[in-house]
């Protein structure tokens, strides 16, 4: 106690990280605290009214907030586990050296993620429009007869937004999951394969059960990387000439979108748009809670 | 010791040589953001000011349109005064949301333009309380333009579609397609542009002159999503998504007419091999009292920033180029396709020329007689906010879940949500 006391004065240590903490004050917890200020107040530009939580009442009651936490929550639903059970899949299998060109295809599959997230997204509204390649590889396979609306109807325009995501982000979290194998002793499946354990019970048995921290990890990562998607519907639903809802009927309007709608698109009201910068973070603390309490270890 | 005396020395010279360069040229910064069209033009209306006024430099930025609202909208919050453009673009129907949001932060010009002299209806979009803050720039007056040859494969004479309703409209958009097999026009179902054409045609907005909404009880919305929906159920229309997918759809010559602001001229242009192929006819009307063939999609306007440093010499540098310089007026029309909505310019040669990619039609004679038609009206400060409510809820009237009465009556209320009312 008295040592960390002592520490607590010490002019060497504080004059080390006051560089730090200045930045630190300056960019993260100013900020942070103004946009609480700033959510009490309903804005047009320049011309302030101070609302106090009158902007968190609007919110319950927006439309199109809940309209967007909606969308949001159907990707998550689909989307996350969907990618997750594939780059899992994906690195039990390159996991195994006897596979040639494993190298190979551990850097193909993990490309898609350094890609600019605007670059792939513009690729695929290419890819997807109705005369697209997408759907004239499918015609000429005799799987359909007409052309998909991919990007016309709200249903599919989700469709495209999930392929697409699972494209970019599968090889991201497969790496993840590589990782976490290396650390898997092989011991423990030679034991179980002399005690009669076919493949998939060692798969099921011991591989996710061991690789279940980094499970916890990828699932609450992308669940944030979700819930704040932005680049891939904003460029997606870019429209002809006025670009009017964020995909067909508002189909791709997340959180961050509406964010960055009612700054820069609509009548500038920055208040109401840290209001809901605000909620969104707690929706991301309170399911990352739940993510951790209901999968995770006790301890 | 005699490192510092340099380093002071240095100093000193620097000192001296800024404010020697505060004393040079004023610098006029202008921030606009299409390099085919406003920035060349912004260009050439700097060249010719710099004869006039030789000791001006200008500083043209090209950036994209969403980063000059974004960039805008921050410094403006910010508050402020240092590091302001002079001159800035701003699109017409965002005007006067910026107008209002921020004042004080754009130069009253009221007093130094004859505003008589400026198409009626962009001078209105400007006009805050009787004052009026900004240069009208270019037009959006809207045309059909229609290709002749598959008109005239389908057996429909140009000569008799002059001033038609939309009612004809599909009625020859059926029948061209049972000839031809072309599509009639091409357009993403859930974009607003049809919207605000359709509306501004018949003198009425999203919103009446007060700024109060009129959704649910707006007879001439309730025609026009009914159009959406006629539209795209008699598969006239060529569905697409994205700019790109929908000039290519006419380019293609997939598609046998275009109705959109004048602007498109350039990308119609862009297919070489259509000339002489293509027309110009009035855009069609819709069934109601007060409506016109003539509309507005679009166009943008020049705004001066109060607070910054060269106000007074961009102001002249407008006042020059954009209410006095007839013969500039005529060069953008011929080389970006600009339709100036400074009146007395559409007297120019340029305006009464024959262009043979249109069968040697004089087409911007036709465009500046329709704009002058054009309804003026207030656009409020949401209309994006109510075209995403509108948009929103089209996807329950295509597939027939909500009557349009009921679809509108939702439209609204999301509207008032977004806008907090």
């Amino acid at each position: 106690m008295k040592i960390t006391y002592k520490r607590y004065l010490d002019l060497w240590g504080w004059l080390f990280v006051i560089f730090a903490l200045f930045l630190l004050t300056l960019f993260l917890l100013y900020p942070i605290f103004y946009s609480l200020y700033l959510s009490t107040f309903t804005t047009r530009g320049i011309v302030q009214t101070f609302v106090g939580f009158g902007n968190y009442l609007r919110l319950i009651k927006d439309s199109n907030f809940i309209l967007a936490l909606k969308n949001t929550l159907i990707i998550l639903i689909i989307q996350v586990p969907i990618m997750l059970f594939l780059a899992l899949i994906l690195a039990v299998i390159l996991n195994n050296q006897k596979i040639k060109f494993n190298g190979f295809f551990r850097t193909a599959i993990f490309l898609p993620a350094v890609t600019s997230l605007v670059a792939y997204t513009v690729l695929f509204k290419m890819m997807f429009t109705t005369d697209g390649l997408i759907n004239r590889f499918l015609i000429s396979l005799g799987l359909i007869s007409k052309p998909i609306p991919w990007l016309l109807d709200p249903f599919w325009a989700k469709v495209t937004l999930i392929f697409a995501l699972t494209w970019r982000w599968t090889g991201y979290n497969m790496i993840f999951y590589l990782a976490g194998l290396q650390n898997i002793p092989t011991e423990i499946y030679e034991a179980a394969e002399i005690d009669g354990a076919n493949k998939s019970v060692q798969f099921f048995k011991i591989t996710i059960p061991l690789l279940k921290p980094i499970i916890i990890f990828t699932s609450i990562m992308s669940t944030i990387g979700t819930l704040q998607l932005f680049d891939e519907p904003m460029n997606l639903a870019a429209g002809v000439v006025t670009g009017s809802s964020v995909g067909p009927g508002n189909s791709l309007l997340t959180p961050s979108v509406y964010i960055y709608n009612i700054c820069f698109k609509y009548a500038p009201n920055f208040g109401y748009a840290s209001a809901v910068s605000y909620i969104l973070v707690l929706i991301v603390a309170i399911l990352s809670f739940i993510q951790l309490r209901t999968v995770g270890e006790r301890e | 010791m005699k490192k510092f005396s340099i380093i002071l020395i240095t100093l000193f010279v620097l000192v001296l040589l800024s404010i020697g360069g505060a004393q040079e040229k004023p610098k006029i910064t202008i921030w606009a953001w299409d390099p085919n069209f406003n920035i060349p033009i912004m260009q050439e209306a700097a060249q010719r000011y710099k004869k006039i006024n030789p000791n001006v430099d200008f500083d043209i930025v090209s950036m994209a349109k969403a980063d000059v609202e974004q960039k805008l909208n921050t410094v403006l919050a910010s508050g402020v005064k240092t590091n302001l453009p002079e001159i800035v673009l701003i699109e017409d129907y965002n005007a006067q949301k910026y107008l209002t949001s921020y004042p004080g932060a754009f130069a009253d010009l009221t007093n130094h333009f004859n505003y008589k002299e400026f198409a009626p209806y962009k001078v209105q979009l400007m006009t805050v309380k009787g004052r009026v803050y900004g240069v009208p720039f270019d037009s959006g007056v809207t045309g059909w333009f229609y290709r002749r040859d598959y008109f005239k494969q389908a057996g429909l004479d140009p000569a008799k579609l002059q001033n038609i309703t939309w009612e004809k409209f599909i009625e020859i958009g059926r029948t061209l397609k049972q000839k031809t097999g072309k599509y009639m026009i091409s357009g993403d179902p859930f974009d607003g542009g049809l919207m605000r054409i359709l509306l501004h045609s018949a003198g009425s907005w999203y919103f009446d002159k007060d700024g109060n909404i009129t959704i649910s009880n707006n007879e001439v919305l309730k025609e026009a999503v009914k159009l959406y929906k006629t539209l795209r159920d008699s598969g006239i229309s060529k569905e697409v998504s994205g700019w790109n997918e929908w000039v290519a759809s006419f380019n293609s010559g997939e598609v046998a007419s275009v109705i959109t602001g004048v602007w498109i001229i350039g990308s119609i242009k862009a297919a070489k091999d259509q000339s002489g192929k293509w027309g110009v006819l009035p855009i069609p009307r819709l069934n109601v009292p007060g409506a016109v063939n003539a509309s507005n999609l679009g166009g943008s306007s020049w705004y001066v920033l109060q607070n910054s440093r060269y106000r007074d010499v961009a102001i002249d540098f407008l006042k020059q180029i954009y209410a006095k310089d007839v013969d500039f007026y005529q060069k953008i029309l011929i080389e970006r396709g600009a339709v100036g909505t400074w009146l007395p310019a559409q007297r120019g040669s340029a305006y009464t020329a024959a262009d043979p990619f249109f069968g040697n039609q004089k087409v911007f004679t036709y465009f500046s007689t329709w704009m002058k038609k054009v309804p003026a009206i207030n656009f409020g400060l949401y209309t994006y906010e109510a075209d995403a409510a509108i948009m929103g809820v089209m996807p329950d009237v295509y597939n027939g879940k909500l009557t349009i009465d009921e679809a509108l009556k939702k439209a609204e209320e999301q509207l008032k949500n977004t806008i907090g009312k």
